[in-house]
């Protein structure tokens, strides 16, 4: 059997080689990052199996675990490592053509270093060791936010990267205050310690890594950032993060939150701040003109829905919010990628550019509204089925704490279904203008239409069939809910 | 009056900040506590203390924590190192092209001459630093920044020099590869990663601590070549 430290340490080694590769031959170093991607992809989905019956611990440096860095690979870790090697293996091949300009050798390290980072904060079972690799995720997204080195792009990353080390500097005063009550790093052995120590002396290490990993989640009040990031960069870098990185984030304040405190009496709080996000980041996305940074308002808006249903603290609740994880982080890849190349054609970001694009580039425009269609949750994609999912959970709780908040959120999805139909309605129902400007180069390439054509293809197929990811749901919602099995499978016997 | 209002908030919010740190277990009481709490009385820190030098025959405890228990954490860290120089370098990508070098005034022949006299035995501690890590207080961190010190040293003093970025860059994929492959030859030999495969000899030799010492030679390397990219990138030079 492989081991999951293979999952970073490949792509990882792939990365420092990835400058050599480039001396050789520029054109072989832009493989690197699909490369990377493809080896992560194919050895996450052959350990999943097994990860469903028992996560699968991996030491590091021969120490049995709370002596020494673990991985945790279990189902939820190993669903969504696979999740972000999917979608990082799509825009990789993506990329390849789409990035132009800038100092390109490094555009190719740091995504994939962008991807380690991710994948590590899902394997990770040590608490510093998350903030280890939640940094590396940081880190690479402020720069390939500033990569056009643009002012509007500096200045994103600039505001991102004040916001964002703001945020890591608490999680790593919250980690510090939890290592000085408990003694310990191994998220397991702190979870089988901290029911001895006093609630109070716990909540501000709780509180620090919310608002520090809320930063990156993009939870209202924290997310002023987002908007200026996700549009500033280029396309495949605004589909990286926010169909991967964001989620890293809301993984992680999870994880703490299940599995690290036990902490559910501060659920109903999340729930609502998950409302209120779902509220603001839709009804700002409404009022854009800007593609771009309505879809960055929209990814705010849907993280909230993740949040609320991660609030649950139902098996059914949790399943719905790792099925609208993965939905979203497809649908939003996809819509991300799709008006790259509407974006070179036109030139323009506006939204009225978008007028006639239903003739002029009829496969992205397909796509993009299929993607569009599922962000909504119209069946037969898989939005449906995950919003669906979620509104089962919330129903079968039966409290009218969580009805309420579900009904309010529903306003939301309703300003969503607006925005998103207005979109396709100028795609096209608007006559093209008379004198387009017509660039030559907008001209979408294969490696373009393969990755889009083939996230809407995933998008419909689960949707029609979600028993594919189904069967994973449920075991993932169990390892954040059952604390005890995990303490048990981590620290043994 | 918004002045008054928002030091008023910032009064409170450092109000609140102090009562809640204020009791927070750190220093000796925190130490105590946490031996009383942490299952079967191990106390991590401790145990690492008492038992590394066995463990590892790494004589200086601080590296057997840094670069075998914690090791994983080590190459997330030189990673992030690694990403703050590259991401640096494609910010400044654009800039670099239209800004013109000021007109440098030629440095004096004591200055250059100096600092080609230094630049040696900056280079000779450096390296001195990490290939000791494993024995004295220091390592590939510590010996890396003296290194690109010296570097520095060269741009500063010897304006007309310029630094190798292909040299520099080829200095930090292999370190880096270096890191990964030894931490992967462990998973190969003993199913573990970073598992110390080497013997690890007798305590205080310059050959003990099994693969320690050579993690920390990569390191050395990668963190000065890093830095000295650094420097070059910000010194404005038109390539």
């Amino acid at each position: 059997m492989v081991s999951p430290i293979l999952l970073i340490a490949v792509p990882l080694a792939l990365a420092f080689l990835t400058p050599m590769v480039g001396l050789a031959s520029k054109s072989a170093r832009r493989y690197m990052p699909a490369i990377a991607m493809l080896f992560n992809f194919i050895v996450a989905m052959s350990l999943l199996p097994k990860a469903l019956e028992a996560p699968i611990i991996v030491r590091t440096a021969g120490w049995a675990p709370p002596l020494s860095i673990h991985l945790v690979a279990g189902p939820l870790g190993l669903l969504l490592s696979s999740l972000v090697a999917l979608i990082g293996l799509l825009v990789a091949i993506y990329g390849i053509d789409y990035i132009r300009e800038g100092a390109r050798a490094r555009y190719d390290v740091l995504y994939t270093l962008l991807l380690v980072g991710a994948t590590g904060v899902v394997l990770t079972g040590d608490l510093f060791n998350l903030f280890v690799f939640f940094e590396v995720l940081c880190i690479s997204s402020y720069a390939l936010v500033a990569y056009r080195g643009d002012s509007a792009g500096v200045e994103a990353g600039m505001k991102y990267l004040i916001q964002g080390a703001i945020g890591s500097s608490l999680v790593l005063i919250g980690i510090g205050l939890l290592y000085g009550t408990v003694g310990t790093l191994s998220m397991a052995d702190i979870a089988s310690s901290v029911g001895s120590v006093a609630g109070s002396r716990l909540f501000i290490s709780l509180a620090f890594m919310i608002a520090g990993f809320g930063v990156e989640a993009a939870i209202f009040p924290l997310n002023a950032w987002l908007p200026d990031a996700h549009s500033s960069a280029p396309s495949s870098i605004s589909a990286v993060l926010s169909g991967v990185a964001i989620k890293a984030g809301l993984y992680a304040i999870a994880r703490v939150v299940y599995t690290v405190y036990g902490a559910s009496s501060i659920l109903p709080f999340l729930a609502v701040l998950g409302v209120v996000t779902l509220l603001v980041g839709e009804m700002c996305a409404f009022a854009q003109e800007d593609i771009k940074r309505l879809l960055a308002f929209s990814s705010i808006g849907q993280m909230g829905l993740i949040l609320f249903a991660l609030a649950l603290s139902s098996a059914t609740g949790i399943s719905g919010a790792v099925f609208l994880i993965i939905s979203h982080g497809l649908a939003k890849a996809l819509l991300f990628l799709a008006t790259g190349y509407m974006i070179y054609r036109t030139g323009s970001r506006d939204i009225s550019s978008l007028a006639g694009m239903g003739k002029r580039m009829p496969i992205m425009s397909l796509c993009f509204t299929v993607g569009a269609f599922s962000l909504m949750g119209l069946p037969p994609f898989v939005g449906f089925a995950s919003k669906f999912t979620i509104v089962r959970a919330v129903l079968g709780t039966g409290s009218t704490f969580f009805i309420t908040l579900l009904a309010i959120g529903l306003i939301g999805t309703v300003i969503e279904g607006a925005y998103f139909l207005r979109i396709v309605q100028w795609l096209y129902f608007k006559p093209a203008p008379e004198a387009m400007p017509e660039q030559t180069e907008g001209r979408a390439p294969l490696t373009a239409l393969v990755p889009v054509g083939l996230l809407a293809v995933l998008i419909v197929t689960i949707g029609l069939l979600p028993g594919i990811v189904g069967r994973a749901l449920g075991p993932a919602a169990d390892d954040l809910l059952d604390r005890a099995a995990y303490i048990q499978h981590v620290m043994g016997d | 009056m918004r002045k008054q209002i928002s030091l008023l908030l910032l009064l409170i919010v450092a109000a609140g900040f102090a009562l809640c740190l204020a009791g927070a277990p750190f220093g000796a009481e925190g130490a105590r506590e946490s031996r009383r709490l942490v299952k079967d009385n191990v106390n991590y820190g401790r145990r690492y203390v008492s038992k590394g030098l066995d463990e590892n025959r790494c004589a200086n405890i601080v590296t057997s924590v840094v670069l075998n228990y914690r090791g994983f954490d080590t190459l997330g860290e030189v990673t992030i190192l690694f990403i703050a120089a590259l991401g640096l370098g494609a910010v400044l990508y654009g800039r670099r092209a239209g800004a013109s070098p000021d007109e440098a005034q030629r440095p004096s022949l004591i200055l250059s001459t100096g600092c080609r006299l230094l630049f040696p035995l900056i280079m000779l501690v450096g390296i001195y630093i990490f290939i000791h890590g494993h024995l004295s207080p220091g390592g590939g961190f510590q010996g890396g920044a003296v290194i690109a010190s010296g570097f520095l040293l060269i741009c500063l003093g010897c304006r007309k020099k310029k630094l190798n970025s292909v040299a520099l860059g080829a200095a930090e994929s292999l370190s880096g590869l270096a890191f990964v492959l030894l931490a992967l030859i462990g998973l190969a030999v003993g199913g573990s990663f970073l598992l110390n495969f080497l013997p690890t000899g007798k305590v205080y030799a310059l050959f003990s601590g099994g693969i320690i010492p050579l993690i920390y030679i990569a390191i050395g390397v990668k963190v000065g070549s890093e830095l000295s990219g650094i420097i070059d990138n910000l010194s404005g030079e038109v390539r």
